[in-house]
């Protein structure tokens, strides 16, 4: 069954049509074309999907649509325009983090979160918020100093 | 009669005396007795109408009739195998002692029941008897579909009937001696199936007798939330006290304010039932959430009413090894709270945090909520470990959500560990379970 779904994407009001049960992450990248969020397993379990909800880092490849409608949905195309999310893509780009760069918008995503709740994380925080991110390139060291330079707002 | 004769008749007598004592002392009370109230024949009571489809079906064909009764019935799960067509048998139910393979219930005349005459139907639903004279084992819940009505009986035989015929044999059952001898099933039936049709309880309401006779005789509910007596038939003197079915905890569902439902509000025993899932109390998994999603969805509204009327009747059974509230909300913060197993919290941030969120509270949907669920306030973490093995699907009107299965992806180790975690971390009482409890669980899961 399909019916008019009503979203608001990167402080946007997006209407399209789908069906209830589609996974955010359809939604993004194949009905609006914001193919900056990547598919990586599917089952919430490498983070590459990675978007906010209300603020927190949750996995799009899960999340149905219907379970979205009336929350304020942010993306990698966007989040550069959140203090925490310009932090950490300054950051990154200052550590010259990414390597092959599939994983890492979910990365910064999680980043981005984890800033905005906790702005001066110790090693234990970025485990706890990044530990399911996965990053197949190994960038995991450099993501680490990433997010330690964005909160302290020191250069490497 | 010699001294001897006499002394000799007199210890037969003796026996036979102590032996029908301790077939009475074990087989306890039936499932209803529990109301007390005075039994009327179905025929004779005028109060209105506990068997049968909902008003709403009256008119309809027997077909679609036999279609309610046997979702409501729940037949389709353990006659089926998962990637099967429905209703060919075929799936394992592992017992200590084998496996137990369920029954082609499709018309088909040489692996189905195609040549089953509206009698044998009977016998096989109601008293356990198979077409060719042979006893079915207890794992078919005939002890409960004993109380339907010869009519809704042949209803459901209708819609089997109305189903494509499918050629399946299902695989020969592997139970060990003494328990593969069919024939000492004809003691255990004569003990155990009561062999009578549901008699309404004059001084209950018309709803509670429709409850009663959906929740005794067609979803039999207490097959799984009731203890099993040692001779594996239903203890009732505790009934709905909950037990293990399948390697799952069937909780407790009388109406126990603190371990059973006495607590839940109307709202929220509809929404569970219906939706599986209930705000606060958590989502149906496993076996519950098959029983959900073929049979208590299908239910009309006013039937799901009726259940809970009933439910609200049956006398409290305390759960002792429950705790007496669930534990509240988790800390925010993954630094505060329990710390104690490093590796169950190193599998929870990289596996299960993004979903279930640090708190318990789930950042993605109400329905992955862990806190106030039983599963993570119950000490022996049963169900929590089968969910990390087995994942589960909740289909809702909204689409499906999911938690994938995580059995094949981590050792019986690491689930201890992420149980042992989770438990201490959203529940009252945190967890012991070693790698050879979960090697267990992972036994006693039907196919």
């Amino acid at each position: 069954m399909h019916m008019a779904t009503v979203l608001t994407i990167n402080g946007e009001t997006k209407s399209f049509d789908a069906p209830p049960e589609m996974p955010l992450l359809w939604v993004l990248r194949d009905v609006l074309g914001m193919t900056g969020t990547k598919f990586g397993c599917g089952i919430a379990q490498c983070g590459a999907c990675t978007v906010h909800v209300d603020g927190k880092a949750v996995r799009s490849c899960v999340l149905p649509v219907s379970a979205v409608a009336n929350r304020a949905i942010t993306t990698i195309e966007h989040v550069g325009s959140t203090p925490a999310g310009a932090k950490v893509q300054k950051a990154w780009l200052d550590a010259e983090v990414i390597q092959c760069g599939y994983c890492q918008s979910g990365q910064i995503m999680a980043a981005a979160a984890l800033l905005a709740a906790t702005p001066s994380p110790d090693d234990s925080d970025i485990d706890a918020a990044m530990a399911g991110n996965i990053c197949r390139c190994g960038t995991y060291v450099r993501i680490r100093e990433a997010i330690k330079q964005a909160a302290s707002g020191r250069q490497s | 009669m010699s001294g001897k004769m006499r002394i000799l008749t007199g210890i037969v007598v003796i026996a036979i005396v102590v032996a029908a004592l301790g077939v009475w002392f074990i087989r306890g009370p039936g499932p209803l007795d529990f109301a007390g109230g005075p039994k009327v024949a179905l025929a004779e009571y005028r109060a209105g109408k506990p068997t049968g489809v909902p008003a709403k079906l009256e008119k309809v064909g027997m077909v679609e009739r036999g279609e309610y009764l046997a979702k409501a019935a729940d037949c389709m799960v353990c006659h089926s195998k998962p990637g099967e067509k429905d209703y060919s048998g075929g799936l394992g139910f592992k017992l200590p002692f084998g496996t137990l393979y369920s029954t082609n219930i499709t018309p088909d005349k040489d692996t189905g029941i195609g040549n089953y005459s509206d009698q044998d139907f009977l016998n096989a639903v109601q008293r356990g008897k198979r077409h060719d004279g042979a006893r079915l084992y207890p794992a078919m819940p005939y002890t409960s579909y004993t109380y339907m009505t010869d009519e809704d009986v042949l209803a459901v035989k209708a819609y089997l009937f109305s189903l494509p015929a499918v050629r399946a044999k299902p695989p020969e059952n592997t139970l060990a001696f003494p328990f593969n001898q069919r024939w000492a099933m004809i003691v255990w039936s004569a003990v155990f199936n009561p062999d009578t049709r549901f008699a309404p309880d004059t001084s209950k309401s018309p709803e509670w007798n429709r409850g009663a006779y959906l929740v005794e005789a067609l979803a039999h509910c207490g097959e799984c939330h009731t203890p099993r007596n040692i001779g594996f038939a239903l203890d009732n003197r505790k009934k709905f006290a909950g037990a293990i079915t399948a390697g799952w905890r069937a909780f407790n569902i009388s109406s126990d304010k603190a371990t059973g439902l006495g607590n839940w509000r109307d709202e929220d025993l509809i929404s569970y039932l219906s939706l599986g899932h209930a705000p606060g109390h958590g989502s149906a998994s496993g076996p519950m959430g098959e029983a959900v999603d073929h049979s208590f969805s299908q239910f009309a509204p006013e039937d799901i009413s009726s259940i809970v009327a009933y439910l609200r009747s049956v006398p409290p059974q305390p759960s002792p090894d429950l705790p007496a509230t669930t534990a509240p909300v988790a800390p925010a913060s993954h630094k505060d709270g329990v710390t104690a197993d490093a590796r169950g919290k190193k599998m929870f941030a990289s596996a299960c945090a993004s979903c279930h969120g640090w708190s318990g509270e789930s950042p993605v949907s109400p329905m992955a909520t862990l806190t106030g669920t039983w599963a993570v306030n119950d000490p022996a973490a049963t169900n929590v470990a089968q969910i990390v093995l087995s994942g589960t699907k909740r289909h809702t009107p909204d689409g499906a959500l999911s938690m994938p299965a995580f059995g094949n992806a981590y050792s019986d180790d690491e689930i201890a560990a992420v149980a042992n975690y989770v438990t201490a971390r959203f529940g009252t009482k945190g967890s012991k379970l070693t790698a050879k409890d979960v090697a267990e669980l992972r036994e006693q899961t039907a196919e």
